[in-house]
């Protein structure tokens, strides 16, 4: 069954296109990373499977239902993320007792122990968290609340190392005692690369890679060697990435359409891209790095 | 796999008025403020009058709990206005909602603070009453109120509360909209109560004053409230239905 489906989703905010003509679907019960650059569309992406924002134009389907103003898709989904708002009046106990009021599957043994776990005082309030804390109690609420849907974005804001490899961790145990879908975005793609199923790579609001992760750490390989050779093997190839190091060597990323053998025959050396790295390279804007924007002044 | 809850309307807007009662319960104590202070006012006498010859002085006031249900209908359209702020409004959406529940149960939570700003305003009449015999020593000659007179002016004092309320709850609502009603809202009322004055032998805000305030018939007043109330919830409903939040 597929959970979310889009087809053709714009969203425009002053004609200015957020959205473009994105189409995807996701299965039922698989963790899928949303990865791209900051201001690619993410957030905005997120919020209107949530029902926060309505799309300008295409169609949005999310449990077979359209997701603004239904009671329905509210009801099986959390949205997660540091800007959650709750009642400066209520206490952090109270905030899970009208969280577990609200959600069917709400498992207050869980919310507690995660509570106590991260060491929150149950009579301490919200707006009095620091920004870690504050990520860090969202994020139990977004775990406890078992929904069938279950949408973290950027969650890990502000988290200490520890916490955000505990919260990794509880996640991860917790979906596999109750599997459900998971929507993830981060800029985090190496911290989370062994949590993720699949990976949705946008770019200026625009799909640019929807793949299992462990096709996209074999999509691309690096070859480094003497320039010319490096050239001549991957001619009219695309160059994903290119970095010459010192005199006649370089560094270039390609798809992975080279044999093995092919490249050792020519004494390159092949190495795998990380698929954080590969994201970052298939994400940029230019060639170029930030070196260049010093090197013109 | 997990499986999915329908969502029964009813229980959410039941849970979102619990969740609310909780949530604002600083505007309750604020009402208690606003009447306490209102009740300082109100110890003054409403009208006085006097006459005396060489002999004697007498000064009779009379005292209602008119200054506490004034004060406690702007307490009504302070608060209304206030929960349709973004913050307020973001509270509903953390949790299970949609834009028609979350409307209702505002609603339902103003009405439960009408109710309750008009229970406390008619009784506070007693009070300053009380307070003018004890404290400030003046003799009362008290006209008697029938139970059944008190509950119609509790009802009454409620309605006025909750039409206050209905009204910055539109406002709230405009304001969200866009900004520019922030400015455009009082600029029209204060222009309103210039409007025509001078001109007309009954100008509309006379009008409007008599259709709301001088209502002889209980069940009349009762239909031309709710009516209005009704409206002005149901265009505020109807502007928030196409909105995006935690945007």
């Amino acid at each position: 069954m597929k959970v979310i489906e889009c087809t053709g989703l714009t969203k425009t905010y002053l004609r200015k296109p957020v959205l473009n003509n994105l189409t995807f679907s996701i299965e039922e019960n698989t963790i899928t990373g949303l990865i791209g650059r900051n201001g690619a569309g993410k957030t905005t992406l997120l919020k209107i499977l949530a029902g926060f924002i309505q799309e300008t134009s295409g169609k949005v389907r999310v449990f077979d239902d359209g997701p603004f103003n239904s009671l329905f898709v509210s009801a099986n989904s959390i949205f997660v993320d540091d800007q959650m708002i709750f009642p400066p009046a209520l206490q952090l106990q109270e905030i899970l007792e009208v969280a577990g009021s609200f959600y069917p599957n709400w498992d207050m043994k869980l919310a507690k122990g995660l509570a106590k776990y991260f060491d929150f005082d149950p009579k301490n309030y919200h707006n009095r968290l620091s920004k870690g804390k504050t990520s860090t109690f969202n994020s139990i609420i977004g775990l406890a609340a078992r929904c069938p849907l279950t949408i973290l974005d950027e969650p890990t804001t502000g988290m200490d190392e520890a916490v955000r490899k505990d919260f990794y961790r509880a996640l991860l145990k917790d979906y596999l005692a109750h599997p459900r879908t998971i929507m993830i975005s981060s800029h985090h793609l190496n911290e989370i690369e062994d949590l993720l199923e699949d990976v949705l790579l946008i770019k200026d609001g625009k799909k640019h890679l929807h793949l299992p992760i462990s096709e996209l750490k074999e999509w691309a390989i690096g070859i480094k060697g003497p320039t010319e050779k490096v050239l001549e093997l991957t001619n009219g190839e695309e160059l994903i990435y290119e970095n010459r190091i010192g005199a006649g060597t370089m560094y270039a990323v390609v798809k992975n359409n080279f044999a093995t053998l092919e490249i050792e025959k020519a004494g390159l050396e092949r190495t795998p891209v990380r698929a954080s790295d590969l994201c970052v390279y298939l994400t940029n804007d230019s060639r170029g790095g930030i070196d260049d924007v010093f090197n013109q002044c | 796999m997990m499986s999915l809850t329908s969502a029964n309307m009813n229980v959410v807007v039941k849970r979102q008025y619990l969740f609310k009662l909780k949530a604002n319960i600083d505007a309750f104590s604020s009402l208690i403020g606003i009447q306490v202070i209102a009740l300082l006012f109100s110890l003054g006498g409403m009208g006085m009058s006097g006459s005396s010859s060489s002999y004697f002085t007498l000064t009779v006031r009379s005292y209602s709990a008119d200054v506490v249900l004034a004060f406690t209908m702007i307490w009504g359209l302070v608060t209304a206005i206030t929960i349709t702020t973004r913050p307020y409004r973001n509270f509903d959406f953390t949790f299970v909602t949609n834009r028609l529940t979350s409307n209702l149960s505002n609603v339902l939570f103003l009405v439960t603070a009408s109710l309750l700003g008009g229970v406390t305003s008619i009784l506070s009449g007693y009070l300053v009453r009380v307070a003018g015999y004890f404290f400030l020593g003046h003799t009362l000659y008290s006209s008697e109120m029938a139970v059944g007179e008190l509950i119609i002016g509790i009802i009454a004092a409620s309605l006025y509360i909750l039409t206050a309320s209905s009204i910055g709850y539109l406002f709230g609502t405009l304001a969200q909209v866009s900004k520019a009603f922030i400015i455009v809202i009082p600029a029209l009322l204060i222009g309103f109560l210039f409007l025509d004055i001078s001109f007309n032998p009954m100008p509309i805000q006379q009008e409007i004053y008599q259709f709301y305030f001088i209502e002889s018939s209980f069940i009349l007043f009762l239909i031309k409230i709710l009516l209005t109330t009704a409206i002005l919830f149901g265009t505020s409903s109807i502007l928030f239905n196409r909105m995006g939040v935690r945007q």
